[in-house]
Formats: structure tokens, sequence, C-alpha cells
């Protein structure tokens, strides 16, 4: 296990994963350890089945999480409402936790006419491209920052990103800046970490002058707890910090049986029950009420027509300007679909 | 036109608290050229910011600024060091407002010095509007003279849109003129007509308007009238005054600097042919500057200066 100690920071080893990786942090509620629960749960049976469906050819547009429950729906809860949260492709949870409705995601991955796509509760629709918002992230931080508002943002963004240029330029403004910034990276095991001469993400934050801490991105109470301490680090006006949450995909094709036991949903729900406040019940009509939501999402979405086409010319700038008229015009005049 | 940008970003960045200067060395410094000089003595580091050198970094997280609700509007020291920054302009700038349903925007005036003509070699003379036309979502903005700089970069900043404002480096201190200190805008997507004629119609912008107005008194002592044409806004392009003028004079020249191929001079033409057709008596021309990388020692051979322009006129209008 690695450790690693950016100046001014304690190091902070990655915790067997036998163990119980969240000694000494806050104790959170029952409530909010339930809710976290129900949320990871949420995102885990969307992905499953928008997967399974993807496979089919029927949905295009989704990114799979399958194993970031705990990282996502951690991070995101631990932040406060009003800040704003940057997310790559996968981080659909993320939205889940903010209130996003399943059957506005599943409007999304049709691509019907409904869809007014993730952007909501202050998380900007996320590019698909791999980490091109980092540096927007940084600057909404920065506006913050300079407008004096206590106000800070979650990045969550995957190790592929680290390598492009992005990464770069946004920590090192981030740094510069000092802003308001919980960088959250995460790092799906040993397969990726061949991608960069030295192992793991947080060594990287050294030369950015940020602090950085590694957590068990499989735990989602060390995730939370991990979020909490840079978000109150960020209000203090102590800047950002990237935090490596490290994690493996359940079902890990080099050891399955270490994946399926570190598998953030599964461990949970053994920590809920150990807590005495999750059983049987609880989780049939969890998962009950959750299937149906997604069914009922996925059905609704499906069966829901395309965008008009003349909306295709909408958005591109503020007004239709006139070669876009014209464009629109002769295209409806040609094909006479709408006047 | 230096003092004029200035005095346009102080006029703005005192009516709006949103307006804030980001780039390298425009802070202290005020700018390689000095268009952000005394704005950071004025406004101090929290609105005129000097950044570490990465123009992705720059745009990247004026684009963060402007999800936020201020109203940036970065510096890129010249336009030949925008290519590290086309990704996030290209990819996110652009696509924002079209990518979220219009839910998110990012409004920024990106401004770049522009175009050769200073010896500054490969790196620090090319003119890439045409890039940046093509793409879906920006307007181009590019001043010939210090009023109309003023004017269209508070326009520009008032504008609801993503702007690259390209400002022509070689004219940054010839290009004189009456600025009033007062408020006031010149539109967007609005061309000028600085000289009329009859025989023949020149669409040029930037420095090259010099150069086509020398050739033009040239061309009148052979007894041709050219209509010259200042694009002012590059796009959306002020259609009407194209089609406009090119109806009446029935022949067009078209002059920039930039490579000839895919040039927006090749909008242009077709522009014009599609248009105005039957008007024209002459094939369009354009003269511009070669498919080539921009020249060091042979520049002035490089621009299309007015004695390149001068045999264009007189070929076209006597066709």
């Amino acid at each position: 296990m690695q450790s690693v100690s950016p100046p001014g920071t304690a190091p902070r080893p990655l915790v067997d994963d036998r163990a119980r990786s969240h000694n000494g942090a806050p104790p959170i509620s029952d409530d909010l350890a339930m809710a976290l629960y129900e949320h990871m749960v949420a995102a885990r049976v969307i992905d499953e089945r928008l997967a399974a469906l993807q496979l089919s050819g029927r949905v295009l547009q989704h990114a799979s999480a399958l194993g970031q429950e705990a990282a996502v729906i951690g991070a995101v809860a631990a932040v406060r409402d009003d800040d704003w949260v940057f997310l790559g492709s996968p981080e659909f949870g993320a939205a889940l936790w903010r209130g996003m409705p399943v059957a506005l995601y599943a409007h999304r991955a049709f691509g019907t006419a409904t869809d007014v796509v993730l952007g909501r509760s202050r998380i900007p629709s996320p590019s698909p491209r791999v980490g091109r918002n980092i540096t927007h992230a940084v600057g909404v931080a920065w506006a913050a920052r300079l407008r004096r508002h206590d106000l800070a943002v979650l990045l969550l963004f995957g190790e592929s990103a680290t390598s492009g240029h992005d990464f770069h330029a946004g920590l090192n403004f981030a740094g510069v800046a000092r802003v308001p910034l919980i960088a959250l990276c995460w790092n799906g095991g040993p397969a990726a970490s061949s991608r960069t001469a030295v192992a793991g993400v947080a060594a990287k934050a050294v030369a950015y002058g940020l602090p950085a801490v590694r957590v068990d991105g499989c735990d989602v109470i060390a995730v939370w707890s991990a979020v909490r301490e840079a978000r109150a680090r960020a209000s203090a006006g102590g800047g950002a910090t990237l935090i490596e949450a490290v994690g493996a995909p359940p079902g890990d094709g080099e050891n399955p049986e270490l994946g399926a036991a570190r598998d953030p949903v599964a461990r949970f729900r053994r920590t809920l029950e150990e807590r005495g406040c999750w059983g049987e019940d609880r989780e049939r009509q969890l998962r009950e009420g959750v299937n149906a939501d997604v069914q009922r999402a996925i059905a609704e979405a499906e069966m829901s027509p395309v965008p008009a086409p003349d909306t295709l010319f909408d958005n591109v700038y503020a007004d239709v300007p006139r070669h876009l008229r014209e464009q629109r015009d002769e295209w409806a005049r040609v094909t006479g679909a709408f006047a | 036109m230096v003092q004029a940008l200035n005095d346009a970003l102080r006029h703005e960045m005192r009516r709006d608290d949103r307006v804030v200067v980001l780039g390298e060395d425009v802070g202290r410094i005020g700018g390689v050229f000095r268009v952000t000089q005394g704005l950071w003595d004025e406004f101090g580091e929290d609105r005129v910011i000097d950044t570490p050198l990465s123009e992705g970094g720059i745009v990247g997280t004026a684009i963060g600024m402007a999800l936020y609700g201020l109203v940036p509007v970065p510096e890129i020291q010249f336009a030949d060091f925008i290519y590290p920054a086309y990704d996030q302009l290209v990819s996110e700038l652009a696509k924002l407002r079209y990518r979220s349903g219009g839910e998110y925007t990012a409004k920024m005036v990106l401004r770049a010095p522009v175009g050769g003509g200073i010896r500054g070699g490969m790196y620090h003379s090319q003119s890439p509007e045409s890039l940046f036309i093509h793409v879906a979502g920006l307007k181009v903005v590019c001043p010939s003279n210090a009023y109309d700089a003023k004017g269209l970069l508070l326009a520009a900043i008032r504008d609801p849109d993503p702007v690259i404002f390209f400002e022509p480096k070689r004219i940054y201190r010839a290009a004189r003129g009456d600025v009033p200190d007062e408020d006031y805008t010149v539109a967007l997507a609005s061309a000028a007509v600085v000289r009329a004629g009859r025989d023949l119609t020149v669409l040029t912008w930037g420095a090259m308007l010099y150069e086509a107005l020398a050739a033009a008194d040239e061309a009148s002592k052979h007894g041709i009238q050219c209509e010259i044409v200042d694009l002012r806004t590059l796009w959306p392009v002020d259609i009407d005054a194209i089609v406009a003028s090119v109806e009446k004079t029935g022949r067009v020249v078209i002059v920039h600097e930039a490579p000839k191929t895919c040039g927006f001079g090749a909008e242009l033409v077709a522009l014009v042919s599609e248009r105005a057709f039957v008007h024209l008596q002459a094939p369009p021309a354009r003269v511009c500057g070669f498919d080539t990388p921009f020249p060091y020692a042979l520049e002035m051979e490089y621009l299309p200066l007015a004695r390149r322009i001068l045999p264009a006129l007189l070929e076209t209008a006597r066709f």
C-alpha cells in the first residue's frame, strides 16, 4: 500500500479492504446512511438496466459507473446543496442525489423530446470528452473566490483524465489561485496505473502545492469523510484538495472474489445491517421501488417522440441568426416537414 | 487603436463589475501590446488576472468563470498561440449552449492580436479567423480603426454569445482617429462602406483595408471607381451589405491575409455567387496570403499588399 505525503498533510494510507476504513471518521446518522445507500442502489440498478439495453443497441447515451457508487454518491452527499458539481460522463449518480428523477435520465439516454439534459441543480451538462471540464470547474471555483462567496466546487473525474493537459492546467491554476475545489479522482485499479510511470494519482498533487489524500473508493463513508474534510478546508480559505478514490469494479477480472467483496453496494449494505438500521424487508422494498421506477422510466422514454426537427437550429446562438434561419427555412421548404 | 481598446475595457469594467480580464502578463505589465495597461492599477488583481502560461487553461477557466456569471475577457497573447485553446473554444465554449439545451451558457470575449507586418515571423503573424467562422456557436470580429475597435469591443462584451475578437496588430498604433470618451457601440454583423464606387466591390477587413484603399487610389487613376466594404464582423457576416454592393457593381475582389485556400474569401465568393449570380460581370477574384506558412524574411511578399491588389482590381474591372 502506498501513501503520499504532500507538504503540510499527514499521510493517510489506503486502508486494507478487510478493515473498516472509516475508523475515526465523524459518525453519520442512520438517516444519512440509508439515504446514501438508497441512492447507491438506484444508481446501480439504472446502470445495470441501461448497460443491458446498450448491448442490444436500444440505448446510445449511457456511460457506466458500475462500482463507483460509493465514490460518486459519497462525494456529492458531503458537499453543500448549493455547491457546484462537475461530472465526467459516468457519474450520473451525483445528479440522482441532487434530485434528478430517474425518468429524466432515461429520456436523456434515449434522446427524446422530453430530454432536458443532465444539467440541473448546478451540475452543468457534462462533456463526454475526458477531462475537458476540469478547467471549467476550476474557473467556477475561482469566480466564487473572487466574489467572496462561500461556495465550493466538487469535480469528479477518472484516472485516465490525469494523462491530459486539462488536468495539469486545471490543477496548476487551482494551486496558484487557491480556489475552493474538491477534485475527486476515481482510480479504478491496477490496470489503470500502468498508464503513468508513477502509480496512483495523489502523488501528482505535490507538484501543484495541493494537499492530497487517498481513500478507499469502495467505502462510501470513507469518501464522504474525506470530501467533508476537503470542503471544510475550502471554506476556510485553504484552497483545493485532490482526493484519489481507489477502487476496483465489482467482478474484477484478475480476482473475482476480491472484486465481489469490494462491491461498494454490498459492502455498505453489510455496514447498515451491522448498525441495525437495515434488513431484508427494507432491502426488498427498496429494490422493488427502484426496479419499478427504472422500468417505468425506460418504458416511458422508449415510447417518447424524438425532438421536433426545427429544434435542431435552436440554442446554437442566443437568437437564431440569419444564416441559420435561412438553412432552417430551406430545409422546411424542401422537406415540407414543418412550416 | 490600442488606446481605444483600453478605453473600452476600462469603460465596461467600470460599468459592469462582472467583467474580468485574464491572460498572460495582462496585469502588472499591461499586456505585450499594452492593451490592458493601467487596468490592474484601477481594478486590482481580482479583476485583472495574470495567469499561468497555458492557453487551454486560460480559456477553460474563463469558461468556468462565465458559467458562474462573470463576463471574462481573456487575452491570448498572439492569435498564433490560440491552438492549445482551440479544443476548449470549439468543443466546449461554442457548444455549451447547444449541449445543455440553452440551460448553460458561457459568455466571453476572447481577444487576440492577429496578422502580419511587424516582422513577427511564422508564429506571431497568423490570421486564423476562418477556423473559428467554421465553428457553429462563435462570432468573429475584426476592427480596422480606433472608433470601430471601441464600439465593436463594447458591443461584443454586451452580446449574449461568445465572441472571438481579433485585433490587427499591424495597425495597433497606426490606426488613429477620433474616439469619443462616451459609451457607444458599433453593432455586430454590420459592415461599413468606407469608400463608395460604381465599378467594383472590394470586400476586406482589418489591416488589409488600408492596402485596399491604397490600391483603389491607384485604380481610380485608371478610371476605375472601387467600392470598399469593411466587413468589421466576419461572422455572422453582413450579407445584405455585400449583396447590395455587388448588385450595384457586378464585380467583386476579396482581400485577406490568411492563406487563400478555404480562407474566408472562399465563403464570401460562394455567398456572392449564390445571391448575386445574375449581377456578376466578371469572375470573383481573391487576393490573399499564399498557401504557405507565414514567412519571416519575406512577409511583405506574402501579404496581399496594394501592389498585388491593384492588378486584380484592373483585371476584374476590365474582364
